[in-house]
């Protein structure tokens, strides 16, 4: 199947850096690493155990050069198939690289390895009084590069973010064996934020800063019982659009719960059907209190049994254990698991949870439904035996109309667990052709030989339904989805932008001229105004965002919220939306940006994101776009999560200087060729050509 | 379409569970490749496990690959090697089963480095019996306890000359004594499982010229005779029997000031090393002979507990019934043999266990778990309210308290390097709280901890929980 002794070509050279007995190709350990904690399964060549942070470039770049496809490996318990050597080649086992490097509690930072175990982090920050706050369920085991790589949530990144706000620079190794550092701050596009989620498909990190926090004075813990799990889904929905921001909000069915209390009764009453688990912090025991009542109350209003406070930290502990233990409990129910991975917003909730309802039992399957519910993140957790074969196909068929379910309602599908191999399928329903273009483009500026993880995420030609038309030329990507609700002015836009394309006129991108003065703007380069594009799309009461288009400012973004009681978790800052994102002076504005509607510079409209607050689903496009400079693509219209209740006192924001002291990097330059060859976009951030 | 679907479902006629869902129904398989038909005698019938009794095939597809497990493994810990993994022995004995694994030599490497801590089960929901799992691998692989001893006489002589000599002075003593023929016919290897022997040789300066049930049976006390009903049994553990003799004294005394009137059994090994060296028809034979001495004395005496002061040995007996799953006449004696033991880890209460000796704990005490009482039997309250209480303030908590010392029957000296390296982590513990004595239940511990002490930190020492309790009440 592979070209035979692919490594002993270079195991020679291999060993020299990793030491004799750290390659390793003996059947053993092939069989070893030809699974993980998902379906898929594929043998490697070669296994390489890395005991130093610093093999890893050399390894790689001796790889590249034979050809040979690669992929990094820690614990092995994604869920998604992300590790499993499709193409063969070698596996990089990175589990030994376990250093804390530091833990710096002025900066709030921790420096650590990838093989760093989530717990074990979390372990030696707590004598500190600090927390790192992605928590997956899996934290026991999985490791920080695995987080890394597969974006990873968890219960607390309802208030405090996914991995990819709790990251604070990257030390990166890219498939061709270079040894970078990027981190969200720095002028430019976001190449750190891409990284995160990436699944090793992009580069392999050895160091990462993680921004940690100090452990707040305050925590209280109350689960409640519901007769219904509808009912507790329109709890949820209601405590989080009521302006409670709980550090979680969990909800777990009965299958989960019986399986992880393992039979344990008399926690929660007779008839539970359905538990939430709400966690509140902070620094006000008042405030929390007055939130626990307001919670307490719409509970009650949706038939809530039992609202009950953890009295003791061994009550709390049994709640969490409870939780996080209900996917690997689910193992006492059948021998093998799979876990879907669906985002809705949160207002769909509970229509989401009757479709996935229906889904499985019309499959006469078994499912234990476990949510983290303030996200609108819902994992069905389908068991089955993987030897009866007529049951796998019945869930496999169940899990993808599940995702089907998930994308008619707006959703996504995946919001923490990856693509990997096992819904690179997926990614063909929830994105047009554009879109999937635009991601090959990034994998191919990062990973031209394509030897980096190979066949993840992205679909490959088997995964393309038959009837699905590619793109033959331009005009087949100018299919405008419905769902786009496109104004008249952004139209304009994508047929300006299209004719410019096709006469190869260069465009100099402008909004209202904050930062992009005339006098930057490169000759020869024909302004496309943006400000005319200033209508608010939608506000979403429900679900927490809100929809604008790029040339409004934010002064009148932010007044417009605040009528209607919302506000934006951000300083006041000068200029339109777009502009904004485009130059990256607050690069805290990420955290807030859920998706966004770009046009390419061949005027190819492309939905980026979402109005989830989870998206792991392809690459990290809408911070890539942070900080482009407009040299990548025009900003159409941006979807932000908001936050309900008045706007606090503005804080002082200055601006930072030096936010345009971009100087492109080999891999800036790669990606522009890629998304934009004939430099039509603000031509002078890339120099008159963009080198190749 | 929808039509089409239902007529696909097997009509499994399971009723809807309560949430509207149909319940799983279950799978079983007969597959087994792992060994020839006539080598069945050779292997168990079928594991108990927590989801109820499986055969080897199924016990080890529970397991859903989570790998919730592998952060508690000792094995993987230190190496970072899925190969060695709790986890990656459960996939290779079912590939082995499966068939997709063709050559069982290439599990060698996978299967001998387990320390059969059992510390995935207890992290495993489904629980998992991972240990039984390996050992049935090992089982075929290592041809039935042949191949295992040649070539651990072999290694022992090359690598352990001291562990050599101890030995012979062992079968001096078994012949000097007239140990059952059975043991003697089985030869030695019955013996090289006990833990880290060459080191426990250091401890046990001289070998003791009698055994403890030698002694022991010259107690009037424990005579039969005389008594009409007993509160328990003392079953003598190879450990404490023929190394540990001043274990086995004080347990007999501490059993006989707090817990009432007791015999003593007069036990044969409980067979747990013929049966972790793959010789599972002579462990049979260890444990029948055991249930029939129980028998003989509960038509006697009635109900009593057959007490050990061996965790291995006690959760071992505790497990008989798991031997017997295909001989219906053994399968009974077998499980009510097995409920009538307790580690004495277990069997003493606080109230019992004497008083808070003043000033008599110097220093601090810990307690380590040894993998058999708290995986292998659930054991961590009970010894710890007793330590408690006694201790009062000195006593500790040893961090990763049930983390294996790396003793773990012979594989202190069969892998020598992996071994040391999990004892070191014991010992950095150990030296985090500054303990001066460390209390273990199990004799693989004692000798393991104990050694590992003398030469690293020398201040500390390793006691069985008996001598504490023993020390305790006389000072």
């Amino acid at each position: 199947m592979f070209k035979k002794d692919r490594i002993a070509g270079i195991r020679q050279p291999l060993e020299e850096i990793v030491g004799r007995e750290n390659v390793r190709t003996g059947e053993a350990d092939i069989l070893m690493y030809s699974y993980d904690a998902g379906m898929a399964r594929a043998r490697p060549e070669a296994v390489i155990d890395i005991s130093s942070a610093s093999q890893v470039a050399p390894v790689v770049k001796l790889l590249h050069g034979a050809g040979i496809p690669f992929l990094p490996r820690l614990a092995g318990t994604n869920l998604s198939g992300g590790t499993i050597p499709l193409k063969g080649g070698a596996i990089l086992n990175l589990a030994r690289l376990k250093k804390i490097h530091r833990i710096d509690t002025a900066a709030k930072v921790a420096v650590v390895e990838p093989g760093v175990v989530n717990m074990e982090l979390q372990k030696a920050l707590e004598p500190f009084g600090f927390f790192y706050a992605p928590d997956p369920a899996s934290q026991k085991v999985s490791t920080i590069g695995g987080n890394i790589g597969e974006n990873a949530g968890g219960p607390l990144c309802l208030k405090y973010g996914v991995t990819a706000d709790n990251v604070e620079k990257l030390e990166v190794v890219t498939p061709e064996g270079e040894l970078c550092t990027w981190s969200y701050r720095d002028p430019g596009p976001d190449l750190m934020g891409l990284m995160v989620g990436s699944e090793g498909t992009l580069g392999i990190i050895t160091r990462a800063w993680l921004k940690i926090l100090p452990i707040p004075p305050h925590i209280k813990t109350a689960s409640a019982a519901f007769p219904s799990l509808d009912e507790a889904m329109r709890a949820v929905v209601r405590i989080i659009s009521s302006g409670i921001l709980p550090r979680a909000l969990e909800a777990m069915d009965k299958v989960s719960l019986d399986a992880s209390l393992g039979g344990r009764k008399g926690h929660f009453p007779e008839g539970t059907e359905a538990v939430l688990i709400l966690e509140l912090d902070g620094e006000d025991p008042v405030r929390i209190r007055t939130e626990l009542e307001t919670a307490h109350k719409i509970c009650h209003d949706h038939g809530c049994a039992a609202f009950k406070m953890a009295e003791s930290e061994e009550e709390r502990a049994m709640l969490w254990q409870a939780r996080k233990g209900a996917y690997p409990a689910l193992a006492r129910l059948a021998p093998d698991v799979l876990v879907e991975d669906g985002v809705v917003p949160r207002p769909l909730l509970p229509e989401a949870l009757k479709a996935t309802r229906e889904i499985i039992s019309s499959y006469k399957l078994t499912a234990g439904l476990l949510f983290h519910a303030g996200d609108g993140n819902l994992h069905p957790n389908i068991v089955f035996d993987r030897r009866d074969n007529e049951e796998v196909k019945r869930v496999k068929k169940a899990g993808y109309e599940i995702l089907k379910s998930c994308i008619a309602l707006g959703g996504t599908i995946s919001g923490e667990h990856g693509v990997g191999v096992e819904k690179r399928v997926a990614m063909n329903w929830l994105y047009g052709p554009g879109e999937l273009a635009f991601f090959q483009s990034i994998k191919r500026a990062f990973d031209p030989a394509g030897l980096a993880n190979p066949d993840k995420i992205l679909p490959v030609a088997a995964d393309r339904p038959p009837a699905a038309r590619q793109p033959k030329g331009l005009a087949d990507t100018f299919v405008f989805p419905a769902k786009s609700g496109l104004s008249p002015e952004a139209r304009d836009i994508v047929d300006e932008l299209r004719l410019r394309s096709a006469a190869g006129t260069r465009t100099a991108v402008t909004g209202l001229g904050t930062r992009l003065g005339p006098g930057r703007i490169m000759e020869g380069a024909k302004p496309l105004q943006l400000a005319r594009l200033s209508g608010i799309v939608e506000i979403d009461g429900e679900n927490l965002t809100a929809r604008v288009e790029a040339g409004l400012s934010m002064a009148k973004f932010r007044s417009a919220l605040e009528k209607e009681g919302f506000r934006l978790e951000l300083p006041e800052l000068k200029g339109s939306v777009g502009g904004l994102i485009a130059s990256n002076v607050c690069p805290d504005i990420r955290g807030l940006l859920l998706g966004l509607q770009v046009a390419t510079a061949e005027g190819a409209l492309l939905e980026l994101g979402g109005k989830t607050v989870k998206n792991v689903a392809g690459y990290d496009a809408v911070r890539l776009l942070c900080g482009s400079l407009g040299a990548y693509a025009v900003i159409l219209s941006a979807t932000f999560a908001v936050s309900a209740g008045k706007a606090g006192k503005g804080e002082n924001w200055k601006e930072p200087a030096g936010w345009d002291a971009f100087e492109p990097g080999p891999m800036q330059r790669r990606l522009k060729k890629e998304l934009d060859a004939g430099n039509l976009l603000n031509p002078w951030v890339y120099g008159d050509r963009p080198s190749r | 379409m929808r039509k089409d679907r239902e007529h696909q479902i097997k009509e499994a006629g399971a009723p809807a569970g309560e949430n509207g869902l149909a319940p799983h129904t279950g799978f079983h398989s007969d597959v087994n490749e792992l060994y020839p038909h006539e080598k069945a005698p050779s292997h168990l019938g079928s594991l108990l496990t927590l989801l109820g009794e499986k055969t080897l095939y199924d016990a080890a597809a529970q397991c859903n690959r989570c790998g919730y497990c592998e952060t508690s493994c000792p094995t993987y810990m230190m190496t970072g090697r899925e190969t060695i993994s709790a986890r990656g022995r459960n996939q290779f004995v079912r590939m082995l089963v499966e068939g997709r694994a063709k050559d069982p030599a290439d599990a060698k490497e996978s299967l001998s480095t387990c320390l059969l801590c059992g510390a995935c089960s207890s992290a495993c929901y489904a629980g998992v019996p991972t240990p039984d799992i390996v050992l049935e691998g090992r089982r075929s692989l290592d041809g039935y306890g042949d191949n295992f001893f040649a070539r651990a006489a072999v290694n022992t002589l090359l690598n352990a000359p001291r562990l050599f000599a101890f030995w012979l002075r062992l079968a001096y003593l078994v012949k000097r004594t007239g140990l059952p023929t059975l043991a003697a016919k089985m030869g030695l290897y019955d013996f090289i499982g006990m833990p880290a022997l060459a080191e426990a040789e250091t401890t046990v300066k001289e070998a003791p010229l009698r055994f403890a049930s030698e002694i022991l049976s010259g107690d009037p006390d424990l005579s039969p005779a005389d008594k009409k009903k007993i509160d328990w049994a003392y079953f003598a553990p190879c450990g404490p029997n023929f190394v540990f003799t001043d274990v086995a004294l004080a347990t007999v005394r501490v059993l006989k000031r707090h817990s009432g009137e007791g015999v003593l059994i007069g036990n044969q090994c409980c067979g747990l090393l013929a049966h972790n060296y793959g010789r599972l028809s002579d462990a049979r034979e260890f444990a029948r002979r055991n249930i029939a001495r129980y028998e003989e004395l509960r038509e006697k005496f009635g109900p009593f507990r057959v007490v050990a002061d061996c965790s291995s040995c006690a959760a071992f007996m505790k497990s008989y019934e798991q031997l017997f799953t295909n001989d219906p006449e053994w399968r009974p004696r077998a499980k009510a043999f097995a409920g009538a033991v307790s580690d004495v880890l277990e069997f003493i209460p606080p109230d019992k266990a004497g008083e808070p000796a003043s000033g008599a704990c110097a220093g601090t005490v810990t307690y380590h778990d040894s993998c058999r009482a708290c995986h292998g039997q659930g054991i961590r309250r009970q010894p710890r309210e007793v330590l408690r209480k006694l201790a009062g303030k000195s006593y500790r908590e040893l961090p990763e308290s049930d983390w294996c010392c790396g003793g773990a029957g012979a594989f202190a000296f069969t892998q020598p390097e992996l071994s040391a390296r999990v004892l070191d982590r014991k010992l950095r513990n150990i030296a985090s709280v500054q303990a001066s004595t460390v209390v273990v239940g199990a004799t693989s511990c004692l000798a393991q901890i104990g050694a590992g002490l003398r030469k690293c930190y020398p201040s500390a020492r390793a006691v069985h929980y008996t001598v504490f309790l023993d020390e305790a009440s006389n000072k």
